[in-house]
């Protein structure tokens, strides 16, 4: 389903994003990559009480924490206060509170449960914290559909804009790495056996990828300002495509829709995960159609999660908005002096979930 | 762009029914499906009461047209069985079925086969059938499976808003139709027992031992259920098509945030009337107009406070009929939402108002009186439902008869 092919400019307007590299800081920009060696990526944090109140803190786990502040980070970069409507996507959701509950109930004989973890393992628990926090009213809404999650979010703000419902909505993602996902996932193949190292995910060409997680919230607006990041212009979702060649129309039709062709791409931010197998589709889109831009990875920062689609958003924002692609992004040696005006977004979860989000330069 | 949204087919299994005729007549013979648990092993047994739907997992399987052991989970059981019956009700071809987008909500998802098989699921040496719910706990997890059996892989989206989730779900389906990205949507919302969902309300103590009393002065608490139910959408265009009955119009809608407290509602229920008042706006009806609310009415001491507050301050003396229908199917939390819009549109088929069970003395902070005998040629043109959820989720429908 495409929305807003060709329609209205919808604005990014501020970020705020939390992941395994150092990215709560606006001001600097992926200076130095941090290696890990266990196949799990884990956030770096920040100092959270520089964004949440005391009498808030001793109560929130460390996903809402992590989140109430990725979405604070973003309201201060987006210079707002209060935005008009909240959306978050996980999905997974708050696994480890969910995770302290159910091993409660197993061990405990379901007596004398910690209801806080019950309540702050809810989706839409952070949404509300959000909405209480900032005393938002307006709109509210939580997307819990794995590889789709960030993507239906997206769509629903685009929506709210459509609908005149909304100038500015705080649309965020959250997951974390969680030792039951990861159990799972060894299982049935979807992380690496051997240990690999984050630097060398690319190099592996083993099947796999590795375990990680992230938060990231945006500022999206239908109105420009001096400190926008960059034009939100439209995305696109794929479920399960039969075969490459539907993959390919689909793309094609996609920047059809928005009166661009795959040459008008300067930058595709792939989101490859490191898997030789799943990543085959999204390596093959790069050779067919996008050999002429710049190739940019990025789950080697973050590990792959259900979410990550919103990493690769602010990579490609942030690329927008201050031009330069950072050396540990870029797949091979700078080849052209392109300008970068256009950047495509092109994700894939667990080789189920496609999405492709088209980002202009202001 | 706005186009007119219109319900042309409803799916709906619950304790009281496998069905919608089931259900209905469970409704109209005030039959509750309060009992005691035969299928979810819990300690608790023996003192809480649910809702269950009587049949196993294996038995839903068959419902459901699916293999045994193959990691189905009964929230995605009873998914694809309501969202079969909306689609046959509705009368969508294969083509139609697989062009629609599908919409679900959960919040407990697999959770209840995750508890089941935790510490096996988690043993590299294990082995057996259960293999099959590795990475089936998460909500999204069952509108892919959905997806997958429907064959609908055009647009999927999962909502998870707590007890507010199914109406999110329909809202979302009926704004894509409205703004003309879609022509068919299927939403609604799916949700099974699980030891985590009982122990979570216990723990937050919120269960009635007993059988729940929605607006009663004694009310003590919400008796939990199960359930899924789906809902065709149509954009208004369609509705020329041979054979195409609209059973209702979706015309308003609204959700918010009570931005109160992370699981109560806030207590003068300025939420609630928010977004009643913002559906009645968009319907371009006035409050006179409605003929009937399907309250959220839970039973617990906060909700039906909160809530009967603000339809009186919405309604004032002309408070048009009301009832909580959750006496029968107990809460199902994140399918509530379009379980309740199922019951609408068998109001509207039947011309009836289901009535409040339990009910004997009213709140003493309130002269409202829930309706507590079945209704028929109820005259029904305009229904308002409301689903209100943790983390201060606040929903209205407003559906008027076709």
């Amino acid at each position: 389903m495409l929305i807003n092919g060709n329609g209205m400019d919808i604005y990014i307007n501020g970020a705020g994003v939390i992941s395994p590299q150092q990215t709560y800081d606006n001001e600097i920009f992926l200076p130095e990559v941090t290696e890990y060696g266990g196949n799990v990526l884990t956030c770096i944090l920040p100092d959270f009480k520089n964004y949440i109140k005391p009498f808030q803190m001793r109560r929130l786990s460390r996903m809402l924490r992590m989140g109430l502040s990725a979405a604070t980070i973003c309201l201060r970069n987006a210079r707002l206060e209060t935005p008009d409507a909240i959306i978050t996507a996980t999905g997974y959701g708050f696994q480890e509170d969910m995770g302290k509950f159910l091993l409660e109930i197993l061990e405990q004989d379901e007596q004398q449960l910690t209801p806080t973890y019950f309540m702050q393992s809810t989706h839409n628990a952070l949404s509300g914290l959000i909405a209480l926090t900032v005393k938002c009213m307006g709109y509210n809404n939580t997307y819990a559909g794995r590889g789709f999650a960030f993507e239906t979010a997206v769509h629903d703000a685009m929506l709210l804009f459509l609908e005149k419902e909304a100038e500015n909505v705080l649309v965020g993602s959250f997951d974390q790495a969680h030792r039951v996902q990861y159990s799972d996932y060894a299982r049935l193949g979807y992380v690496k056996k051997e240990k690999t190292s984050n630097l060398k995910l690319f190099k592996s060409r083993t099947k796999g990828t590795l375990q990680g997680e992230g938060t990231a919230f945006f500022m999206i607006s239908c109105q420009a300002l001096p400190h926008s990041w960059c034009i939100l212009k439209s995305l696109h979702t794929v479920y399960r495509p039969t075969d490459f060649p539907f993959l390919c129309e689909e793309l094609t039709g996609f920047l059809r829709a928005n009166g661009i062709g795959p040459e008008d791409v300067d930058v595709f931010v792939n989101g490859a995960s490191g898997d030789i197998a799943r990543d085959k589709w999204n390596m093959e889109l790069r050779k067919t159609f996008f050999g002429h831009a710049a190739e940019v990875l990025f789950k080697h920062l973050t590990g792959e999660y259900a979410t990550a689609s919103s990493f690769g958003v602010w990579l490609g924002a942030k690329i927008l908005k201050i031009r330069t692609i950072p050396e540990s992004v870029l797949a091979g040696p700078a080849t052209s002096d392109r300008l970068i005006r256009t950047v495509l977004v092109c994700n894939h979860f667990l080789g189920r979930n496609y999405s492709f989000f088209l980002l202009k330069a202001l | 762009m706005s186009r007119r949204v219109f319900i042309t087919g409803y799916g709906i299994i619950t304790a009281i029914g496998n069905n919608g005729p089931e259900n209905f007549a469970s409704l109209r013979n005030k039959r509750s499906g309060y009992g005691r648990l035969d299928f979810l092993q819990t300690l608790h047994r023996d003192e809480i009461y649910c809702c269950e739907i009587k049949l196993s997992d294996d038995e839903l399987c068959r419902h459901a047209r699916v293999p045994t052991r193959a990691g189905f989970s009964r929230t995605t059981l009873l998914g694809i069985i309501a969202a079969r019956e909306a689609i046959d009700s509705a009368g969508l071809t294969k083509a139609e079925t697989s062009g629609a987008g599908l919409i679900s909500a959960t919040t407990a998802g697999g959770i209840r086969e995750l508890e089941s098989y935790y510490y096996e699921l988690q043993n590299p040496e294990s082995s057996g059938d259960f293999l099959a719910f590795l990475d089936t706990g998460d909500p999204g997890e069952h509108t892919e499976r959905m997806a997958d059996i429907l064959n609908m892989k055009k647009y999927l989206a999962t909502v998870s808003t707590a007890c507010a989730s199914a109406a999110n779900s329909i809202i979302f389906g009926a704004r894509l139709i409205a703004n003309g990205l879609a022509d068919v949507m299927i939403c609604g919302g799916s949700e099974a027992l699980s030891k985590v969902t009982i122990n979570g309300f216990n723990s937050l103590k919120i269960l009635d031992r007993n059988l729940c009393k929605p607006f009663d002065q004694n009310r003590n608490g919400l008796n939990l259920g199960e359930g899924a139910a789906f809902l065709v959408l149509e954009a208004e265009e369609r509705l020329g098509y041979p054979g195409k009955n609209a059973i209702a119009e979706l015309c308003g809608y609204a959700s918010l945030n009570d931005a109160f407290h992370q699981t109560a509602s806030s207590p003068d229920g300025s939420g609630a009337l928010k977004a009643m008042q913002k559906a009645l706006t968009m319907g371009g009806i006035a409050p006179e107009d409605v003929d009937y609310i399907n309250a959220h009415g839970t039973g617990t001491e906060n909700n039906d406070l909160s809530e009967g507050l603000s339809v009186k301050a919405l309604f004032g003396d002309q408070l048009p009929p009301f009832s909580s229908t959750k006496p029968y199917t107990g809460h199902t939390t994140s399918a509530a939402g379009s379980v309740e819009a199922a019951f609408c549109l068998m109001g509207f088929e039947h011309d009836t108002i289901f009535p409040t069970l339990n009910f004997s003395q009213p709140m003493e902070e309130l002269d409202i009186l829930p309706v507590t005998e079945l209704r028929q040629g109820a005259g029904l043109g305009y229904i308002l439902s409301n689903s209100l959820g943790f983390g201060g989720s606040t929903t209205s429908l407003l559906f008027a008869k076709c």
